[in-house]
């Protein structure tokens, strides 16, 4: 047993040091069976926004203009994987995706490369049935990532060929049938039922597990290929599954996919609405965000696929990729005078990892000032998956004014780590977020605070730190890192409520996770072929 | 923060999708049935119902209970300084006077009804959640894994829900700054507000809207519109056969949608209600993105504040909701050092700040209500047939106080409301007899309201005139 699997399986503050070993698979003969267990209640999912773009853009072309808004989603748990299983569209959000189906339906049967793919006839004759059936066939197997059944090729079609009749046009027409796939639920929803019931879902069939899979590790729809292993049953079969899953993993695809899970995870979308007065930041501007992501979740890609590093080692990296904007805030040479370039962040200048980077730093703050709870609770509930209770909803949260004997943020908020009602959770989150201080709402480098020194120092579940530079390698071997990373992408890869999660199973894939040195890709891999995520009830 | 690109205004402005369907000029079979008859001479047609209500010089019928009676919900986030709000005396017409942060309704006086002391009953368990949760639903929140959520509708769905059903639209949500609002039909199920004023402007005003006087669309693609959405109905019934209660409940909301939808598309092929004060307003100009970093909440609030009390003038809802800005917004307004939601937590002493920024939400508020009541309709103006909500999720933001919500009301409701009257509750009513008297005043028959702690059973008999 590795330290790592001690440290994780102890509940007791410890200081086990746990460096990476040296990368290598797990062996099978090793590794207990997957615990029995009962796999949630299956549940729809509708298409995040990013999912509906992905699938038209996949589907169709990128020459397809993109509806201009659809429902926004809703974050359940942290994540929108959540809300898409638990939260229900509004009158207006289908309206919306009326709108969407339409213009994406025109625009495809008005481009000449785009219809032909689809398309077999001229359209001269509104009354062609088999051509329209042929072409909402061809579509509907892509777009509901399973076959029509015979009924339904027949409703859409007649759809299709009463509307081509009626405007005495074939495209027209077919334009209806085309919208109806659209604006269906077996395209708005991730159909991934089962047995179909509120029991267990008893194993989710190949079609099932070709969406399931696809979504996770691309985040966009089947393509022909795995529809075509879907046909032929390979998704059902233990060994054949693992062969596919290997396939996939090795696909460009699952890089944007996990840079699509990282996004969600990290909430790094709400950087294009980052609010900072500029009066205050002199480095704020509208690039600062969108560079902010670009930069974390390029560390995230070459750490996980080029380099396939620990998890942990993303917290203590120096190597990071800064375009011109993010080296102005970081006080570095910019690499490269267009787009962004690799830089290794200097060994004394106090910026490590990814919480040394913007995408953190700026958006776990104020509009004119840090904020050492924010920063704290983010670390503690994404990171480490800590429960914090909400305050209380009637103690005066005010943190003090600056004064003569309280000039720095730690002195000022003292009181919330004195008072009783307020230290219970402020214990929790603030001598964490405090590490952070040296970096000021945005992310720029500071010694001081109104002319007096800051103290960085902190300490996480009783490990003392010295300063972010340390708290980073603190956070990297926290017992609850792997886990926590665990159970995310479990919950981003089902979508369920972590209450749904069966406890022993997730503890399976921790300890799995940690005995292949938390090497993410390898977890991207054993969540694909768990059980859970099969729907199955005993591992095969 | 930029949401406002060039190119996506360019896009929104190419009109709905629908568009497409509206059939070019002079393409159209029109129907001549109303063409040089002048307006309001029709009555004895088959009219829409709102048409109907008005007498034959155009003017509506006095208030007599057929006009129908509108609802806005008005909405900011943070609260207010209750030291601040509350009027010194109370009483109607000279009697009060509008207190420091109330100072900007000054020129509606006449038309404020402002009921000062209501509490939510609900447990303080969960800041701005309980208040948002006591003021909007009167429902206790519904505990989810390690938070909560709202366990009901929110009121502007429970009025839209009994008065909504004879408008092309069964409500209407916006917002002025960059937030999904708080309508909901019930918990997980949010109605997101628009926040781009291009946006609203399409889906109100677009190429769908017909203008008084103008016939109805006759376009057979609405009709093949509507073929295309039986058969996604048939698609929902069959797949909530397969699924469990929660899944059912949440297709069953996205099949209110369609049937929306569905009928929506019908009453564009009937004649747009005659009604005296509609018409297509001007589209949106200029940019409403944040200007160095600053939210441009005023001139939003402006720019939807129009096209909502024109939706209303139009008949084509009878129920918004508007979100100034939301629950726990830190939204950085004109002049403020910090964003609004850590103001209150964090500004000392007597929070100047927090209370420039009230008055400028008041000022926004006045803005609104001036809005609906430059709109004349019948013998007096739109805000006098409707009743404006404006409220908080808390009253005194630093601790989330849920006692002394801070609450206005503009206009009688066809004469249900007192008017330039301030109601003080001295022993802290439950806020949910106001959501009761609101129901009222649209017309409901409510006596009692909310579950738990925050149920009521009797409205405020002191608010009606």
């Amino acid at each position: 047993m590795s330290p790592c699997r001690l440290s994780l399986l102890l509940p007791i503050l410890t200081l086990v040091a746990c460096e990476p070993e040296p990368a290598h698979a797990p062996s099978t003969e090793t590794r207990s069976a997957a615990p029995d267990h009962t796999p949630p209640a299956a549940r729809i999912k509708r298409l995040t926004e990013p999912q509906y773009r992905n699938i038209i853009r996949d589907v169709f072309s990128e020459d397809v203009r993109l509806p201009a808004n659809l429902e926004a989603d809703e974050r359940v748990e942290g994540l929108y994987a959540v809300g898409a299983a638990t939260s229900a569209i509004s009158s207006y959000g289908v309206e919306k995706y009326e709108g969407a189906a339409y213009d994406i339906a025109e625009q495809v049967l008005d481009t000449d490369h785009l219809r032909a793919a689809w398309v077999s006839c001229d359209g001269s004759d509104p009354t062609n049935d088999a051509c329209a059936a042929e072409a909402i066939d061809g579509l509907g197997l892509h777009l509901w990532r399973r076959p029509l059944t015979g009924a339904e090729l027949s409703t859409l079609t007649d759809v299709a060929l009463h509307a081509a009749e009626t405007l005495d046009d074939f495209d027209d027409g077919l334009a209806y049938g085309i919208a109806a796939l659209l604006m269906s639920p077996n395209f708005l929803y991730r159909v991934e039922l089962g047995d179909g019931s509120e029991a267990p879902p008893n194993g989710y069939d190949d079609w099932e597990m070709a969406s399931r899979l696809s979504f996770f590790l691309w985040n966009t729809t089947p393509d022909a290929d795995l529809l075509d292993a879907a046909g032929q049953g390979l998704l059902t079969d233990t060994d054949t599954l693992a062969e596919v899953v290997d396939g996939m993993l090795a696909d460009e695809r699952t890089r944007s996919g996990v840079a699509a899970l990282f996004t969600e995870m990290l909430h790094l979308d709400e950087l294009d609405s980052l609010t900072k007065d500029p009066t205050v930041f002199t480095y704020m501007s509208d690039e600062l965000g969108p560079s902010a992501r670009t930069e974390t979740l390029t560390v995230i890609d070459r750490h996980v696929f080029d380099d396939d590093a620990p998890y942990p080692g993303l917290f203590t990296t120096r190597r990071t990729w800064v375009d011109r904007t993010l080296a102005a805030l970081y006080d570095v040479p910019a690499p490269t005078p267009d787009g962004f370039g690799e830089i290794e962040l200097p060994a004394d200048g106090g910026r490590r990892g990814i919480l040394g980077h913007a995408s953190f730093l700026a958006l776990q703050a104020h509009a004119s000032s840090t904020s050492v709870t924010r920063r704290g609770i983010f670390v503690r509930e994404v990171l480490l998956c800590t429960v914090i209770p909400e305050p209380p909803a009637n103690a005066n949260t005010a943190i003090p004014e600056v004064a003569e004997d309280a000039r720095t943020m730690r002195e000022r908020i003292a009181v919330h780590l004195e008072d009783p009602t307020c230290a219970g959770c402020h214990q929790i989150t603030d001598p964490l977020g405090l590490g952070f201080e040296n970096f000021d709402g945005l992310g720029r480098w500071r010694t001081t605070e109104n002319d007096a020194m800051i103290d960085p120092s902190g300490d996480l579940d009783g490990e003392w730190f010295a300063d972010a530079w340390e708290a980073g390698a603190v956070v990297a071997r926290h017992r609850n890192l792997g886990a926590c990373l665990t159970e995310t992408f479990l919950q981003y890869a089902t979508g369920n409520r972590s209450e749904d999660l069966d406890g022993a199973l997730v503890d399976w894939h921790t300890e799995g996770f940690a005995a292949a040195d938390h090497r993410v890709h390898w977890l991207l891999r054993d969540v694909a072929l768990s059980p859970t995520f099969r729907g199955l009830t005993e591992a095969e | 923060m930029k949401p406002w690109h060039a190119a996506s205004w360019a896009r929104l402005l190419r009109g709905t999708p629908a568009r497409s369907w509206r059939p070019a000029a002079g393409a159209l079979t029109r129907r001549a049935v109303l063409r040089g008859v002048a307006r309001g001479s029709a009555v004895a047609l088959a009219l829409p119902p709102l048409q109907a209500m008005f007498n034959t010089s155009g003017t509506a019928y006095a208030c007599d209970g057929v006009l129908p009676v509108r609802f806005g919900l008005w909405f900011w986030g943070n609260g207010n300084l209750p030291d601040r709000w509350t009027p010194s005396a109370t009483g109607s017409g000279e009697e009060w006077a509008l207190s420091d942060q109330l100072a900007p309704l000054l020129p509606h006086k006449a038309k404020l009804c402002v009921p000062t002391g209501l509490a939510c009953k609900l447990p303080n368990t969960s800041p701005h959640g309980s208040g948002l949760a006591g003021i909007l639903t009167a429902v206790p929140r519904i505990e989810a894994g390690d938070s909560s959520k709202l366990g009901g509708p929110t009121i502007d769905q429970v009025i839209a829900n009994s008065v909504g059903g004879d408008t092309i639209y069964r409500s209407i949500q916006t917002a002025a700054s960059n937030t999904a609002g708080e309508s909901w039909n019930g918990p997980d199920s949010r109605n997101p507000a628009e926040t781009d004023p291009y946006a609203i402007y399409a889906r109100l005003f677009g190429d769908t809207f017909v203008e008084p006087g103008e016939d109805g669309i006759v376009d057979p693609r609405l009709g093949l519109r509507r073929s295309a959405l039986d058969a996604v109905m048939d698609d929902i019934h069959a797949l909530s056969a397969r699924v469990g209660a929660e899944d059912r409940a949440r297709l069953d909301q996205h099949l209110t949608g369609v049937r929306e939808l569905e009928l929506r598309l019908a009453r564009l092929e009937e004649d747009p209600p005659d009604l005296e004060s509609c018409e297509r307003p001007d589209a949106p100009t200029g940019d409403f993105g944040d200007v160095d970093g600053r939210a441009q909440v005023r001139r939003r609030n402006q720019v939807m504040s129009e096209l909502l009390a024109m939706s209303f003038a139009c008949d084509q809802t009878r129920v918004a909701a508007h979100f100034v800005t939301n629950p726990v917004s830190d939204v950085l307004f004109e002049g403020a050092t910090s964003g609004h939601h850590d103001l209150t937590h964090n500004e000392g002493g007597d929070q100047p700040e927090v209370h420039a920024i009230t008055v400028h939400l008041m000022e926004c508020l006045a803005d609104t209500i001036g809005i609906l009541d430059a709109i004349p309709e019948g013998d007096g103006t739109l805000l006098d047939h409707m009743v404006l909500f404006a409220t908080s999720e808390v009253s005194l933001g630093q601790v989330h106080s849920i006692e002394e919500m801070p609450i206005v009301l503009a206009g009688s409701a066809c004469g249900f409301l007192r008017q330039d009257h301030h109601y003080r509750s001295l022993s802290g009513e439950n806020a949910t007899r106001l959501l009761i008297t609101l129901q009222q005043a649209v017309g409901m028959s409510v006596s009692s309201f909310g579950e738990g702690d925050a149920s009521a059973s009797s409205g405020l008999s002191d608010l009606e005139a």
